[in-house]
Protein backbone atom coordinates (compact mmCIF):
# COMPACT_ATOMS: atom_id res chain seq x y z
CA UNK A 1 0.00 0.00 0.00
CA UNK A 2 0.87 3.42 -0.59
CA UNK A 3 1.08 4.96 2.95
CA UNK A 4 1.67 8.50 0.97
CA UNK A 5 -2.09 8.09 -0.19
CA UNK A 6 -3.22 8.27 3.71
CA UNK A 7 -1.12 10.59 5.09
CA UNK A 8 2.91 12.64 4.79
CA UNK A 9 6.08 11.59 5.72
CA UNK A 10 8.29 14.52 7.27
CA UNK A 11 12.15 15.31 6.76
CA UNK A 12 13.09 13.46 10.00
CA UNK A 13 10.52 9.65 8.20
CA UNK A 14 8.02 10.40 10.74
CA UNK A 15 4.85 9.49 8.88
CA UNK A 16 1.25 11.20 10.09
CA UNK A 17 -1.82 10.68 9.18
CA UNK A 18 -3.65 13.56 6.90
CA UNK A 19 -7.03 13.35 8.81
CA UNK A 20 -6.93 14.25 11.85
CA UNK A 21 -8.04 11.77 14.89
CA UNK A 22 -11.19 11.37 16.19
CA UNK A 23 -13.13 10.49 19.20
CA UNK A 24 -15.76 8.07 19.48
CA UNK A 25 -19.30 9.07 18.28
CA UNK A 26 -20.76 7.50 21.53
CA UNK A 27 -20.81 10.69 24.21
CA UNK A 28 -21.38 13.56 21.31
CA UNK A 29 -24.51 15.78 21.57
CA UNK A 30 -26.50 16.56 19.65
CA UNK A 31 -26.56 12.22 18.89
CA UNK A 32 -24.96 11.36 15.64
CA UNK A 33 -27.01 7.83 14.70
CA UNK A 34 -25.43 7.62 11.67
CA UNK A 35 -21.90 8.05 12.56
CA UNK A 36 -22.48 6.32 15.49
CA UNK A 37 -23.81 2.95 13.12
CA UNK A 38 -20.94 3.33 11.10
CA UNK A 39 -18.26 3.33 14.04
CA UNK A 40 -20.13 0.70 15.78
CA UNK A 41 -18.21 -2.82 14.02
CA UNK A 42 -15.02 -1.35 15.09
CA UNK A 43 -16.15 -1.14 18.95
CA UNK A 44 -16.64 -5.27 18.19
CA UNK A 45 -14.22 -5.62 15.25
CA UNK A 46 -11.30 -6.91 15.92
CA UNK A 47 -9.90 -6.76 18.90
CA UNK A 48 -13.11 -6.73 21.63
CA UNK A 49 -13.93 -9.90 19.92
CA UNK A 50 -10.71 -11.43 19.76
CA UNK A 51 -10.29 -10.50 23.61
CA UNK A 52 -13.74 -11.96 24.43
CA UNK A 53 -13.06 -15.16 22.79
CA UNK A 54 -9.71 -15.38 24.44
CA UNK A 55 -11.78 -14.82 27.74
CA UNK A 56 -13.65 -18.00 26.68
CA UNK A 57 -11.11 -19.92 26.09
CA UNK A 58 -9.54 -18.91 29.15
CA UNK A 59 -12.38 -19.66 30.84
CA UNK A 60 -12.98 -23.27 29.33
CA UNK A 61 -9.55 -24.85 28.73
CA UNK A 62 -6.95 -22.56 31.13
CA UNK A 63 -9.08 -22.22 34.37
CA UNK A 64 -9.21 -25.35 36.80
CA UNK A 65 -12.76 -25.82 38.36
CA UNK A 66 -14.08 -23.61 40.76
CA UNK A 67 -13.43 -26.19 44.08
CA UNK A 68 -9.68 -25.37 43.18
CA UNK A 69 -9.91 -21.84 43.13
CA UNK A 70 -10.99 -21.79 46.42
CA UNK A 71 -7.55 -22.07 47.60
CA UNK A 72 -4.13 -20.70 46.46
CA UNK A 73 -2.32 -23.35 45.63
CA UNK A 74 0.89 -23.46 43.90
CA UNK A 75 -0.19 -25.82 41.44
CA UNK A 76 -3.08 -24.09 39.38
CA UNK A 77 -1.46 -20.74 40.26
CA UNK A 78 2.05 -21.61 37.84
CA UNK A 79 -0.22 -22.92 35.44
CA UNK A 80 -2.34 -20.28 34.74
CA UNK A 81 0.94 -17.76 35.20
CA UNK A 82 3.06 -19.84 32.61
CA UNK A 83 -0.10 -19.70 30.34
CA UNK A 84 -0.62 -15.97 30.51
CA UNK A 85 3.71 -15.97 29.87
CA UNK A 86 3.00 -18.08 26.73
CA UNK A 87 -0.24 -16.05 25.41
CA UNK A 88 1.62 -12.55 26.01
CA UNK A 89 4.83 -13.98 24.28
CA UNK A 90 2.84 -15.14 21.60
CA UNK A 91 0.51 -12.15 21.25
CA UNK A 92 2.55 -9.41 21.29
CA UNK A 93 5.62 -11.40 20.13
CA UNK A 94 3.34 -12.02 16.58
CA UNK A 95 3.03 -7.96 16.02
CA UNK A 96 6.51 -7.35 16.86
CA UNK A 97 8.34 -10.42 14.68
CA UNK A 98 5.68 -9.35 11.91
CA UNK A 99 6.27 -5.21 12.25
CA UNK A 100 9.50 -4.91 13.64
CA UNK A 101 11.88 -8.17 13.23
CA UNK A 102 10.67 -9.12 9.85
CA UNK A 103 9.92 -4.88 8.83
CA UNK A 104 7.35 -6.86 6.69
CA UNK A 105 5.72 -3.09 5.93
CA UNK A 106 8.73 -1.78 6.13
CA UNK A 107 8.11 2.20 7.64
CA UNK A 108 4.96 2.29 5.43
CA UNK A 109 2.17 3.41 8.61
CA UNK A 110 5.03 3.96 10.77
CA UNK A 111 4.76 7.19 13.08
CA UNK A 112 8.33 7.20 14.11
CA UNK A 113 10.30 6.63 11.13
CA UNK A 114 13.65 5.36 13.12
CA UNK A 115 13.47 1.48 14.36
CA UNK A 116 13.95 1.31 18.49
CA UNK A 117 16.53 -1.59 17.89
CA UNK A 118 18.96 0.99 16.42
CA UNK A 119 18.54 3.21 18.94
CA UNK A 120 20.57 2.62 21.94
CA UNK A 121 19.83 4.85 25.32
CA UNK A 122 20.81 4.95 28.70
CA UNK A 123 16.83 4.77 29.95
CA UNK A 124 16.86 1.13 29.02
CA UNK A 125 18.29 -1.57 30.55
CA UNK A 126 21.21 -2.71 28.72
CA UNK A 127 20.34 0.29 26.72
CA UNK A 128 18.11 -1.84 24.50
CA UNK A 129 14.48 -0.68 24.37
CA UNK A 130 13.33 -4.56 23.49
CA UNK A 131 15.07 -6.24 26.43
CA UNK A 132 14.18 -3.54 28.85
CA UNK A 133 10.44 -3.09 27.76
CA UNK A 134 10.29 -7.71 27.57
CA UNK A 135 11.93 -7.63 31.37
CA UNK A 136 9.59 -5.60 32.82
CA UNK A 137 6.53 -7.15 31.17
CA UNK A 138 7.62 -10.59 32.01
CA UNK A 139 9.52 -9.71 35.67
CA UNK A 140 7.08 -7.77 36.70
CA UNK A 141 3.73 -7.40 34.51
CA UNK A 142 2.83 -11.04 34.62
CA UNK A 143 3.63 -12.19 37.53
CA UNK A 144 1.28 -8.78 38.81
CA UNK A 145 -1.57 -10.02 35.44
CA UNK A 146 -2.00 -13.58 37.22
CA UNK A 147 -1.98 -12.53 41.07
CA UNK A 148 -4.89 -10.23 40.22
CA UNK A 149 -6.56 -12.92 37.70
CA UNK A 150 -5.59 -15.19 40.78
CA UNK A 151 -7.41 -12.93 43.69
CA UNK A 152 -10.62 -12.07 41.68
CA UNK A 153 -11.21 -15.85 40.75
CA UNK A 154 -10.70 -16.94 44.66
CA UNK A 155 -13.01 -14.15 45.76
CA UNK A 156 -15.66 -15.99 43.72
CA UNK A 157 -15.08 -19.05 44.14
CA UNK A 158 -15.04 -18.38 47.89
CA UNK A 159 -18.12 -16.38 47.96
CA UNK A 160 -16.19 -13.58 49.62
CA UNK A 161 -18.24 -11.34 46.32
CA UNK A 162 -21.42 -12.15 44.25
CA UNK A 163 -21.44 -14.65 41.70
CA UNK A 164 -24.30 -13.26 39.27
CA UNK A 165 -25.27 -16.01 37.16
CA UNK A 166 -25.36 -15.33 33.17
CA UNK A 167 -28.58 -17.67 33.54
CA UNK A 168 -30.50 -15.46 36.58
CA UNK A 169 -29.05 -11.84 34.79
CA UNK A 170 -28.47 -12.08 30.95
CA UNK A 171 -29.60 -8.40 30.18
CA UNK A 172 -27.73 -7.11 33.00
CA UNK A 173 -24.38 -8.96 32.48
CA UNK A 174 -24.79 -8.18 28.95
CA UNK A 175 -24.71 -4.96 29.37
CA UNK A 176 -21.76 -5.00 31.68
CA UNK A 177 -19.80 -7.06 28.84
CA UNK A 178 -20.64 -4.21 26.73
CA UNK A 179 -18.82 -1.21 28.66
CA UNK A 180 -16.35 -3.56 29.36
CA UNK A 181 -14.36 -0.95 27.54
CA UNK A 182 -15.70 2.09 28.82
CA UNK A 183 -14.96 1.00 32.56
CA UNK A 184 -11.26 0.33 30.92
CA UNK A 185 -10.98 4.00 29.36
CA UNK A 186 -12.19 5.44 32.37
CA UNK A 187 -10.20 3.70 34.82
CA UNK A 188 -7.13 3.89 32.72
CA UNK A 189 -7.71 8.20 31.86
CA UNK A 190 -7.73 8.40 35.53
CA UNK A 191 -4.82 6.51 36.50
CA UNK A 192 -3.23 7.51 33.80
CA UNK A 193 -3.69 11.46 35.25
CA UNK A 194 -2.98 10.85 38.14
CA UNK A 195 0.58 9.58 37.91
CA UNK A 196 1.09 12.06 35.32
CA UNK A 197 1.47 14.37 38.52
CA UNK A 198 5.16 15.29 38.82
CA UNK A 199 6.37 13.04 41.85
CA UNK A 200 4.33 10.00 40.62
CA UNK A 201 5.46 10.71 37.29
CA UNK A 202 9.12 10.75 38.30
CA UNK A 203 8.78 7.94 40.35
CA UNK A 204 6.43 5.62 38.47
CA UNK A 205 5.42 6.48 34.85
CA UNK A 206 8.67 7.70 33.42
CA UNK A 207 9.34 4.07 33.44
CA UNK A 208 6.89 3.91 30.37
CA UNK A 209 7.79 6.95 29.10
CA UNK A 210 10.66 5.66 28.23
CA UNK A 211 9.46 3.97 25.40
CA UNK A 212 9.07 7.85 23.15
CA UNK A 213 9.15 5.29 20.28
CA UNK A 214 6.94 2.90 21.16
CA UNK A 215 6.67 -0.79 20.12
CA UNK A 216 4.72 -3.92 20.62
CA UNK A 217 6.37 -5.04 23.95
CA UNK A 218 6.33 -1.02 25.24
CA UNK A 219 2.66 -2.20 25.73
CA UNK A 220 3.39 -3.53 29.39
CA UNK A 221 6.51 -2.10 30.17
CA UNK A 222 5.80 0.29 33.12
CA UNK A 223 6.44 0.85 36.80
CA UNK A 224 5.43 -2.29 38.92
CA UNK A 225 2.65 0.37 40.32
CA UNK A 226 1.74 1.42 37.50
CA UNK A 227 1.30 -2.43 35.94
CA UNK A 228 -1.15 -2.85 39.42
CA UNK A 229 -2.99 0.39 39.02
CA UNK A 230 -3.39 -0.63 35.22
CA UNK A 231 -4.22 -4.27 35.23
CA UNK A 232 -5.86 -3.61 38.79
CA UNK A 233 -9.27 -2.11 36.56
CA UNK A 234 -10.25 -5.68 36.71
CA UNK A 235 -10.95 -5.32 40.78
CA UNK A 236 -14.11 -3.48 39.90
CA UNK A 237 -15.77 -6.36 38.96
CA UNK A 238 -15.69 -7.13 42.79
CA UNK A 239 -16.92 -4.20 43.81
CA UNK A 240 -19.96 -3.73 41.29
CA UNK A 241 -22.18 -7.01 40.80
CA UNK A 242 -20.64 -9.30 38.23
CA UNK A 243 -19.17 -12.24 37.06
CA UNK A 244 -15.66 -13.84 36.95
CA UNK A 245 -16.03 -14.17 33.37
CA UNK A 246 -16.62 -10.34 32.74
CA UNK A 247 -13.51 -9.41 35.36
CA UNK A 248 -11.37 -11.77 33.13
CA UNK A 249 -12.53 -10.39 30.05
CA UNK A 250 -11.77 -7.06 31.95
CA UNK A 251 -8.13 -8.16 33.05
CA UNK A 252 -7.34 -9.56 29.11
CA UNK A 253 -9.09 -5.88 28.11
CA UNK A 254 -6.54 -4.23 29.50
CA UNK A 255 -3.43 -7.01 29.07
CA UNK A 256 -3.86 -7.86 25.88
CA UNK A 257 -5.30 -4.70 24.43
CA UNK A 258 -2.57 -2.52 25.50
CA UNK A 259 -0.72 -3.70 22.04
CA UNK A 260 -3.11 -1.98 19.99
CA UNK A 261 -2.05 1.89 21.12
CA UNK A 262 1.73 0.76 21.05
CA UNK A 263 2.12 -0.89 17.85
CA UNK A 264 3.35 2.18 16.18
CA UNK A 265 2.17 1.62 12.67
CA UNK A 266 -1.32 3.56 12.11
CA UNK A 267 -2.12 0.78 9.67
CA UNK A 268 -1.34 -3.11 9.34
CA UNK A 269 -0.97 -4.72 6.39
CA UNK A 270 -2.67 -7.94 6.16
CA UNK A 271 -1.98 -8.18 1.98
CA UNK A 272 -1.16 -6.00 -0.94
CA UNK A 273 -4.54 -3.87 -0.23
CA UNK A 274 -5.61 -4.77 2.93
CA UNK A 275 -4.77 -3.11 5.75
CA UNK A 276 -6.35 -2.63 9.70
CA UNK A 277 -6.41 0.63 11.50
CA UNK A 278 -4.38 0.27 14.55
CA UNK A 279 -6.31 3.16 16.40
CA UNK A 280 -2.92 3.56 17.75
CA UNK A 281 -2.34 7.53 16.52
CA UNK A 282 -4.18 9.27 19.58
CA UNK A 283 -1.66 7.15 21.93
CA UNK A 284 1.16 7.48 20.39
CA UNK A 285 0.57 11.48 19.94
CA UNK A 286 0.29 10.74 24.15
CA UNK A 287 4.18 9.17 23.99
CA UNK A 288 5.25 11.81 21.57
CA UNK A 289 4.30 15.19 23.08
CA UNK A 290 3.48 13.72 26.96
CA UNK A 291 1.29 16.10 28.59
CA UNK A 292 -2.08 15.19 25.47
CA UNK A 293 -4.31 12.54 25.09
CA UNK A 294 -4.98 10.93 28.54
CA UNK A 295 -7.25 8.74 27.04
CA UNK A 296 -7.72 6.61 24.70
CA UNK A 297 -10.31 8.49 22.70
CA UNK A 298 -13.33 6.47 23.10
CA UNK A 299 -14.90 9.11 25.85
CA UNK A 300 -13.98 12.47 25.08
CA UNK A 301 -12.55 12.92 28.56
CA UNK A 302 -9.44 14.62 26.78
CA UNK A 303 -11.70 16.79 24.68
CA UNK A 304 -13.68 17.69 28.36
CA UNK A 305 -10.44 18.64 30.48
CA UNK A 306 -8.28 20.48 27.85
CA UNK A 307 -5.87 18.06 26.50
CA UNK A 308 -6.99 16.79 22.91
CA UNK A 309 -4.63 16.34 20.30
CA UNK A 310 -5.96 15.11 17.44
CA UNK A 311 -2.39 15.84 15.09
CA UNK A 312 -4.05 19.30 13.57
CA UNK A 313 -2.21 22.00 13.36
CA UNK A 314 -4.56 23.44 15.79
CA UNK A 315 -4.23 20.59 18.33
CA UNK A 316 -0.84 21.81 17.98
CA UNK A 317 -1.32 24.81 18.68
CA UNK A 318 -3.64 24.41 21.72
CA UNK A 319 -0.72 22.34 22.60
CA UNK A 320 1.64 24.24 22.58
CA UNK A 321 -0.26 27.53 24.19
CA UNK A 322 -0.31 25.41 26.82
CA UNK A 323 2.95 24.81 26.95
CA UNK A 324 3.83 28.15 26.92
CA UNK A 325 2.49 28.72 30.33
CA UNK A 326 3.95 25.62 31.65
CA UNK A 327 7.64 27.11 30.19
CA UNK A 328 6.82 30.50 31.56
CA UNK A 329 6.37 29.36 35.23
CA UNK A 330 9.24 26.82 35.25
CA UNK A 331 11.81 29.08 33.71
CA UNK A 332 10.69 31.70 36.14
CA UNK A 333 11.17 29.68 38.81
CA UNK A 334 14.58 28.67 37.35
CA UNK A 335 15.84 32.00 37.32
CA UNK A 336 14.67 33.40 41.06
CA UNK A 337 16.44 29.90 41.95
CA UNK B 1 35.00 37.35 32.71
CA UNK B 2 33.69 35.56 28.93
CA UNK B 3 36.86 34.07 26.76
CA UNK B 4 36.43 32.84 23.04
CA UNK B 5 37.88 28.82 23.23
CA UNK B 6 37.86 27.05 20.05
CA UNK B 7 35.82 24.39 20.19
CA UNK B 8 35.98 22.27 16.57
CA UNK B 9 36.63 22.93 13.14
CA UNK B 10 34.26 24.35 10.53
CA UNK B 11 34.35 20.76 9.24
CA UNK B 12 33.89 18.61 12.16
CA UNK B 13 30.06 19.43 12.03
CA UNK B 14 27.96 18.78 9.46
CA UNK B 15 24.85 20.83 7.62
CA UNK B 16 22.10 20.24 10.36
CA UNK B 17 24.59 18.31 12.58
CA UNK B 18 25.75 18.87 16.54
CA UNK B 19 28.89 17.94 18.11
CA UNK B 20 29.86 17.47 21.58
CA UNK B 21 32.38 20.14 22.60
CA UNK B 22 34.00 19.47 26.65
CA UNK B 23 35.90 22.54 28.68
CA UNK B 24 37.12 21.34 31.84
CA UNK B 25 33.87 19.75 33.61
CA UNK B 26 31.22 21.89 31.40
CA UNK B 27 30.26 20.20 28.19
CA UNK B 28 28.35 22.29 25.35
CA UNK B 29 26.38 21.60 22.05
CA UNK B 30 27.81 23.14 19.04
CA UNK B 31 25.28 23.00 16.02
CA UNK B 32 25.61 23.57 12.50
CA UNK B 33 22.49 25.48 10.89
CA UNK B 34 21.27 24.10 7.80
CA UNK B 35 22.41 27.58 6.31
CA UNK B 36 25.42 27.03 7.93
CA UNK B 37 25.85 29.23 10.76
CA UNK B 38 27.23 27.78 13.86
CA UNK B 39 25.08 27.88 17.35
CA UNK B 40 26.07 26.48 20.51
CA UNK B 41 23.93 25.65 23.87
CA UNK B 42 24.79 24.06 26.83
CA UNK B 43 25.44 20.29 25.90
CA UNK B 44 22.88 18.21 28.80
CA UNK B 45 19.18 18.46 28.25
CA UNK B 46 17.43 20.32 31.12
CA UNK B 47 15.27 18.13 31.80
CA UNK B 48 17.40 14.86 32.22
CA UNK B 49 21.00 15.95 31.62
CA UNK B 50 21.18 14.10 29.14
CA UNK B 51 24.14 14.67 25.91
CA UNK B 52 22.21 16.99 23.10
CA UNK B 53 24.99 16.22 20.74
CA UNK B 54 23.60 12.04 21.02
CA UNK B 55 20.23 13.37 19.39
CA UNK B 56 18.93 14.78 16.36
CA UNK B 57 18.74 18.09 14.58
CA UNK B 58 16.11 19.32 11.98
CA UNK B 59 15.87 22.84 10.61
CA UNK B 60 16.48 24.88 13.65
CA UNK B 61 15.35 22.46 16.45
CA UNK B 62 17.69 19.91 18.20
CA UNK B 63 15.82 16.84 19.62
CA UNK B 64 16.84 14.92 22.82
CA UNK B 65 17.84 11.52 22.27
CA UNK B 66 16.14 10.33 25.50
CA UNK B 67 12.80 11.48 25.30
CA UNK B 68 12.61 13.52 22.71
CA UNK B 69 12.15 16.64 23.69
CA UNK B 70 13.14 19.48 21.17
CA UNK B 71 14.81 23.06 21.69
CA UNK B 72 15.57 26.05 19.00
CA UNK B 73 19.49 25.96 19.43
CA UNK B 74 19.83 29.80 17.95
CA UNK B 75 17.81 30.85 21.31
CA UNK B 76 17.52 27.99 23.73
CA UNK B 77 14.05 28.18 23.96
CA UNK B 78 12.25 24.53 24.95
CA UNK B 79 10.15 23.78 22.02
CA UNK B 80 8.58 20.45 23.12
CA UNK B 81 8.22 18.86 26.32
CA UNK B 82 9.27 17.05 28.05
CA UNK B 83 12.17 19.85 28.95
CA UNK B 84 10.04 23.27 30.19
CA UNK B 85 13.44 25.18 31.23
CA UNK B 86 15.39 27.04 28.38
CA UNK B 87 18.53 26.29 27.27
CA UNK B 88 21.28 28.58 28.05
CA UNK B 89 23.09 29.80 24.75
CA UNK B 90 26.60 31.02 23.96
CA UNK B 91 27.81 33.16 20.92
CA UNK B 92 29.84 31.15 18.33
CA UNK B 93 31.61 32.71 15.49
CA UNK B 94 34.18 31.05 12.69
CA UNK B 95 37.74 32.33 12.47
CA UNK B 96 40.12 30.61 9.86
CA UNK B 97 37.73 27.71 9.72
CA UNK B 98 37.63 27.12 13.53
CA UNK B 99 34.60 27.88 15.37
CA UNK B 100 34.82 29.40 18.64
CA UNK B 101 32.43 30.13 21.35
CA UNK B 102 31.94 32.54 23.71
CA UNK B 103 32.44 30.99 27.10
CA UNK B 104 31.17 33.03 30.57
Amino acid sequence: MNDLQFGKRNKRGDWAPSAPAETAPVFVFPPQPLAFLKWLPGYFLPYNLLFAVLTLVWWRWVLPDVETMKTFAWGWILRLFIVNCVAVFLFYGAFELRLYVFRAQGTRFKYNGKWPAEQRSKAFFFERQNVDNMMRAFGTGLPIWTAIEVVILHAFATGAVRWLTFAENPWYLGFLALIVPIIHETHFFLLHRAIHWGPLYRWVHSVHHNSVNPSPWSSLSMHPVEQLGYLGVAFWHLVIPSNPILALYQLHFAGFGAIPGHVGFDKVELATDTAVDSHAYIHYLHHKYFEVNYGDGMIPFDKWFGTWHDGSPEGEARMNARYEKLKARANAAQAAG
Amino acid sequence: MAQWVEACGVDDVELEGVIRFDQGERTFAVYRSPDGEFYCTDGLCTHEAVHLADGFVMDYEIECPKHSGAFDYRTGAAKRLPPCVNLRTYPARVQNRRVLIEVA
